[in-house]
């Protein structure tokens, strides 16, 4: 089946808006690292550095890492499925200027207007700053969240357009048929087709819940009589962030589906099992999200009670279908390791592994003693750190047509070796009940802390080598022919 | 206490799975002439491995959701236990615990609200390890019992960010031994 990729008015080439994605992604993704290791460095007491100002830099860490996890997630989403159903490069640069824009009115909230409320942005602290940042800042921040959502609704839909001329139908496209038995594995539609559905429904469903959050704490920002319900709105908003960062990993594993394949010379078999793992994690992505809210008493237990359920089930598909994919995908392939692929891997390998800590949180009895400890932010870093941006950097690398020499695999090394440190650090301080997004830390913390500034410095410097080669490469990169 | 128990049973689970993908990493070099065997006994695995993860899951969620600490789910037996309600308001960056002195022995019932934003309440045992927690929230009052076993001097710290004081929103409950 031949498709035709609908000509960009624009004119700018389908190739050229996925390197200005991987370019944006890598450059935010780097500034948004230096804060998190400025937090760390304060936290451990090597820098001095205000609370307020901790506060806003970890306010924009947060809002810049989720944005930026979704801008190079959709990159990779769109460079694999447009090659299976047809896609507007129109619309996926439009999202670009959406994010950039947004991004723009998120850091002037902060840094300008020293909007502080943590991305959460959790209904009324915004209103409540403590004359710290006004109104308008804290309408900044929103609006900018809003730009951010509104292009990602864009994108999505303009795939699902494009699904449904294909496939008739999402279900088709998620494989639903072949889920049930009902139709033949091999009619299944291809992996960046099924997991691009997916990702479209859960997070068209996500952004229309958040943005509603967001237009009534902005109406309450001007007219404080407007109140709205304070549990209501922590559930849209977690409902949000949830299917908001959940849909980035599920986004950025097509690489894994794509390119491990390339340097394993065996395919990615899309068998029931697979169909139906990626119909299950539509179901529970979607009413998984009350885990974050099992310390609110006032929540009915039934709905804590199916976010511990689901939190365990949601580890099956990711376990036994995803990792063990990868692993007998590379099994004896005779596969010769590029950074590449070797990132991609510990992309999966980093999922599965925060599969555990996030699975403990996940139960209540072990949520009284870890909810908001800093055991969440070593789960999530794990998922994220390790699993996502590995995966969104594997791609990166792999587009790049010839690598620099010698000094990625270091930067690789140092990478893989300083986020473990770091999220270790994380889990370790976390079971001994450090809170999190604390500006101030008490001194029996600071060794976690200065281990974890170790580990995050590595990091930030492994990950520097590595958008360095790409952007070196970038000539060279632009000059190949559209492979896509 | 279950953090340390979470914590090593995570370390070596988390251990093992990193243990797997670096030697599959280390030994996939070597190609195999014939795939389909493995492919077949991976299968049969994944099967043992479904069989034992179902296992696990029911046998941690039995246990574990007969331990909510929600007042509302408690039986009726716990609940005939004579508790002491305690007053327990969060603001910006304060708290407000009436009384804020106790017994070892005795059983507390925390009335956890807020009058502006979500604040969290945490109880720290005297080494400063989480024993209760949960959330302080405006226009709700959530109840959460602890009875107070071991003396000294407690902490309440804010476990959800709630603003520039949000670090410095502490306070102490004193437990005497009798």
């Amino acid at each position: 089946m031949t498709v035709e990729a609908v000509q960009s008015r624009s004119g700018i080439s389908p190739r050229a808006a996925v390197l200005a994605y991987i370019v944006v992604s890598g450059l935010v993704l780097l500034l948004m690292m230096l804060l998190g290791l400025t937090m760390r460095l304060a936290q451990a007491q090597w820098i001095d550095i205000q609370p307020d100002f901790f506060y806003m830099i970890m306010t924009m860490h947060g809002a810049g890492m989720v944005g930026i996890a979704g801008l190079s997630g959709a990159a990779v989403m769109w460079y694999f499925v447009r090659r299976h159903v047809p896609v507007s490069t129109a619309v996926f640069v439009a999202n670009l200027v959406f994010f950039l824009i947004g991004a723009a009115l998120i850091l002037g909230s902060g840094f300008i207007g020293g909007f502080a409320a943590a991305w959460t942005f959790l209904f009324p602290l915004p209103a409540h700053s403590g004359e710290l940042w006004s109104v308008n800042a804290a309408a900044c921040y929103m609006v900018g969240l809003l730009f951010i959502g509104v292009g990602f609704l864009l994108l999505h839909l303009d795939i699902a357009r494009g699904i449904l001329v294909v496939y008739g139908g999402l279900g088709a496209a998620l494989g639903v048929k072949q889920a049930f038995g009902l139709a033949p594995e091999d009619e299944g539609p291809p992996p960046a087709v099924t997991a691009s559905t997916m990702v479209l429904i859960v997070n068209i469903l996500g952004i229309l819940l958040g943005a509603a959050v967001l237009v009534v704490s902005l109406v309450n920002l001007y007219v404080p009589s407007f109140t709205f319900n304070a549990l209501l709105a922590k559930n849209m908003i977690y409902f949000f962030g949830h299917v908001f960062i959940n849909a980035t990993i599920y986004m950025a594993v097509i690489a894994v589906y794509e390119i491990l394949p390339v340097f394993t010379h065996r395919k990615w078999k899309t068998n029931r099992a697979f169909y139906f793992a990626w119909v299950l994690s539509t179901v529970m992505v979607l009413t998984v999200y009350p885990h974050h809210l099992l310390m609110d008493f006032a929540m009915p237990t039934w709905a804590l009670v199916a976010g511990q359920l689901i939190s365990w089930l949601s580890g099956l598909p990711v376990l036994l279908v995803t990792a063990f994919g990868a692993l007998t995908n590379v099994y004896r392939s005779g596969i010769k390791w590029t950074v590449a692929s070797g990132l991609v891997f510990v992309g999966v390998a980093g999922w599965a592994i925060g599969v555990i800590p996030a699975i403990a949180d996940g139960t209540i009895e072990v949520n009284s003693f870890m909810h908001n400890t800093q055991w969440v932010p070593g789960h999530f870093h794990t998922y994220l750190l390790l699993g996502m941006v590995a995966m969104f950097f594997g791609f990166m690398t792999y587009i790049v047509p010839k690598t620099t020499g010698a000094l990625l695999p270091f930067g690789f090394w140092l990478y893989v070796g300083g986020g473990s440190i770091f999220v270790l650090s994380f889990l370790a301080a976390g079971s001994v009940s450090v809170p999190r997004r604390y500006a101030v830390h008490l001194p029996e913390w600071l060794p976690y802390d200065r281990v974890a500034s170790v580990g995050a410095t590595l990091a930030v410097l492994g990950a520097l080598i590595m958008v360095l080669n790409f952007v070196i490469g970038l000539p060279s990169a632009t000059r190949e022919e559209a492979d896509a | 206490m279950i953090q340390e128990v979470v914590w090593g049973v995570s370390i070596v689970l988390m251990g093992t799975l990193a243990a797997v993908f670096a030697w599959v990493a280390i030994g996939a070099n070597v190609a195999l002439a014939d795939y389909r065997p493995v492919i077949a006994s991976a299968y049969r695995l994944r099967t043992w491995l479904f069989g034992l993860a179902v296992i696990v899951l029911i046998a941690a969620n039995y246990d574990t959701l007969g331990k909510l600490p929600y007042v509302s789910s408690m039986s009726a037996s716990s609940s005939a236990t004579a508790t002491l309600p305690v007053e327990a308001v969060a603001e910006q960056w304060s708290w407000n615990i009436k009384p804020d002195a106790f017994r070892v022995g005795q059983t507390v019932e925390f009335h956890v609200t807020s009058t502006d934003v979500n604040h969290g309440f945490a109880l720290y045992d005297p080494d400063m390890r989480i024993v209760a927690q949960t959330q302080a929230m405006p226009g709700y009052i959530n109840v959460l019992r602890y009875t107070f076993n071991e003396p000294g001097v407690y902490r309440v710290l804010c476990l959800e960010y709630c603003g520039v004081g949000h670090h410095e929103m502490t306070a102490e409950i004193k437990v005497a031994a009798h």
